[in-house]
């Protein structure tokens, strides 16, 4: 029975050929005109815009996807679905300039720390895309998320499928032994609600988290400096009362959000650069230094100097924000 | 001690219970089973040692024990708990905790050499901040709102305590995830097994699956072999929910969460007697078990989640055909 999956695979592959030919069945025995609308010259061919629809209503347009997830949720197939999007907000929207991707190892696990900004988790999904696109999909990098939008309805779903990973110590401790490469954002849910006077001026690292994990695991630091993601979503003020009663950690308002309803969550159209440092050696540590409190404190510093260093590097290089 | 000659099971009437029974009854080495439970199991009248004890009656506890230590039992295995939460929380609450504290204490009394209980990964609850895979050392939060999952997370924090005090007993956790397949039926099946499946709206979380064989399979490993200590019983890989229901060709129900779970408190209380985030959190947030440990133990499962749950929807639509 170790074989079920396959039978049931070639099981739906058969019914969904039957499905098709009963349609093309119904279509010839329809009233001339009404299906293909060849009668009318080119209209709307409502036969398949009703197939569409039935799809995608259907949970959202989740239901299609029967697709093998990995372990974390990721999917390969909404992954291949969404690639051209990602390459147009990369490439055509945020038109991203990388520097530094060689210093990145592709064979090996690494971490990777990066600047948190932005309301949603777009500077992770760059990073990760950067690194991985056309490479194989177990390669891609996964970036950790924090638990209010990871458990967020609507975001939830597919930020997964995505690559999200609820941002926590075993879960970045998992990936790593796997030999994957992990985006972190030391700075938490503080450097994601920055609002807009406070850009690009790095909050606190929590408490050392990411340089204890990265001793322990043995696997190369890198800083990352991400510059644009700021100006995407420039958060004016944060509403506090609001939050308290919607049980979210921050409510924001941009120049369109709320204004424009769920229109303003659409990223404003600013100049990236995403830049990768090289790696900060750790392995000469051994991993009891990860018990050193005063050390990993001052690793934690130092890491958070650097990428401020290299965020006003990027800042400088910048012509203008719209680049 | 290898393998005990004399095994009880308590909750014979119980899924695990009559199907662990049968397996140990067809092993070759003639191992005699002491079957407990309120009702007599008519599949297996005359091949087992039947005894009727009700574990909620005050006394139980010293009658359980004459009759282990008149049987000459050496391995129990706990199984007697609800196959699903009843709307009478008191006597849910009497039979899974009280019930097995009398258990305790009589296989305590009767110097019960091995001690295998049937747990849940349920215990863990679903939470928010749980990380995605979660190992057996992980805390067991359980659900406010899931009296069942409560009483059993009190039996799990009753059995840690009661087996520092008796270390010459083998002490076995098995924390089976949701099982599948062809003969489990629970409440989880049921509302797996309707055409149409309710959802919460853009939640859509990962579930993982164990086949009743593999579960079974560990069951009896546990009982037979020393294996202690607690293990996850899973299937590798996960689905996420909507995929599982696209796999049935069933459809999906999704409803905004706020107003669920108003809307439903009272019809659902009426079923479980808990309000509807008892059950429908474990939809809405992630509660994966790490099985590493299980499958080291036990040793490869035969089916993955995927295969699970195939097994469970083929055997279901078999059932409506005939």
């Amino acid at each position: 029975m170790a074989s079920g999956g396959e039978e049931a695979d070639v099981g739906a592959h058969e019914l969904r050929q039957a499905l098709g030919a009963l349609r093309d069945e119904i279509r010839a025995r329809l009233p001339r005109g009404s299906g293909t609308g060849e009668g009318r010259g080119p209209g709307p061919d409502w036969m398949e815009l009703f197939d569409e629809l039935r799809r995608r209503v259907n949970s959202f347009g989740m239901s299609e996807r029967s697709g093998e997830v990995d372990e974390f949720g990721m999917d390969e197939l909404v992954l291949r679905q969404a690639e051209p999007v990602l390459d147009f907000l990369m490439d055509r929207w945020w038109r991203v300039d990388v520097q530094g991707a060689e210093n990145v190892p592709s064979a090996q696990g690494c971490l990777l720390a990066a600047n948190g900004s932005g309301l949603l988790p777009y500077d992770g999904l760059m990073i990760s895309h950067a690194l991985g696109r056309g490479q194989p999909f177990d390669a891609r990098p996964r970036f950790l998320v924090a638990d209010w939008l990871i458990t967020l309805p609507f975001v939830q779903p597919y930020l997964a499928r995505l690559g999200g990973v609820r941002a926590c110590r075993e879960n970045a401790q998992r990936l790593l032994a796997k030999g994957r490469r992990v985006v972190a954002f030391p700075e938490g849910v503080k450097g994601a609600a920055k609002v807009f006077r406070e850009r690009y001026r790095l909050k606190r690292f929590g408490r050392g988290g990411v340089v204890r994990l990265a001793i322990e695991s043995g696997t190369p630091l890198l800083p990352v400096a991400v510059v644009g993601a700021e100006e995407a979503h420039p958060i004016l003020f944060k509403i506090e009362t609001l939050a308290r009663v919607v049980g979210l950690p921050f409510v924001p308002v941009t120049p369109t959000f709320p204004a424009f309803g769920p229109l303003g969550l659409v990223p404003l159209p600013s100049k990236w650069s995403i830049r990768f440092g090289e790696a900060i050696a750790l392995d000469h540590l051994g991993s009891e230094a990860a018990d050193d409190e005063l050390l990993v404190s001052r690793l934690t510093e130092e890491l958070r100097a650097q990428i401020q260093a290299m965020v006003e590097q990027s800042l400088h290089e910048r012509p203008s924000v719209w680049g | 001690m290898d393998t005990p000659a004399r095994i009880a099971i308590t909750g014979l009437g119980t899924w695990i219970g009559a199907r662990l029974a049968e397996r140990l009854l067809a092993h070759k080495s003639g191992l005699s089973v002491v079957g407990i439970d309120i009702r007599r199991p008519y599949r297996l009248e005359g091949r087992i040692r039947f005894h009727r004890v009700d574990l909620t009656d005050p006394t139980a506890d010293g009658r359980l024990a004459e009759i282990l230590e008149r049987e000459r039992v050496e391995a129990l295995v706990h199984a007697a708990f609800r196959r699903e939460p009843t709307p009478d929380l008191e006597d849910d609450h009497e039979l899974e905790t009280v019930g097995s504290l009398h258990v305790l204490h009589a296989c305590a009394a009767a110097k019960v050499r091995r001690f295998v209980l049937a747990s849940s990964t349920m215990l863990y609850g679903p939470w928010p901040d749980n990380p995605n895979f979660l190992t057996e050392q992980h805390p067991l939060r359980g659900h406010p709102d899931a009296h069942s999952v409560r009483n059993r997370v009190e039996v799990e924090s009753l059995l840690a305590g009661w087996t520092t005090r008796h270390p010459d007993c083998e002490v076995t956790v098995l924390r089976p995830c949701w099982i599948m397949g062809p003969s489990y039926w629970d409440h989880v099946v049921r509302m797996f097994a309707r055409p149409v499946v309710t959802t919460l709206l853009g939640y859509d979380p990962l579930l993982q699956f164990v086949h009743e064989e593999d579960c079974l399979r560990a069951f009896e490993a546990a009982t037979l072999g020393r294996h202690p200590g607690v293990f996850n019983l899973a299937g590798r890989g996960v689905l996420p929910l909507s995929t599982v229901i696209a796999l049935a060709g069933k459809r999906s129900l999704p409803l905004p969460v706020p107003l669920f779970y108003r809307m439903l408190h009272y019809p659902a209380q009426g079923q479980t007697g808990d309000p509807p985030a008892g059950f429908y959190d474990y939809l809405r947030y992630l509660w994966v078990a790490d099985g590493e440990r299980g499958w080291s133990a036990f040793g490869e499962p035969l089916y993955t989640t995927r295969e699970a749950w195939i097994s469970f929807v083929s055997s279901r639509r078999l059932r409506r055909y005939r």
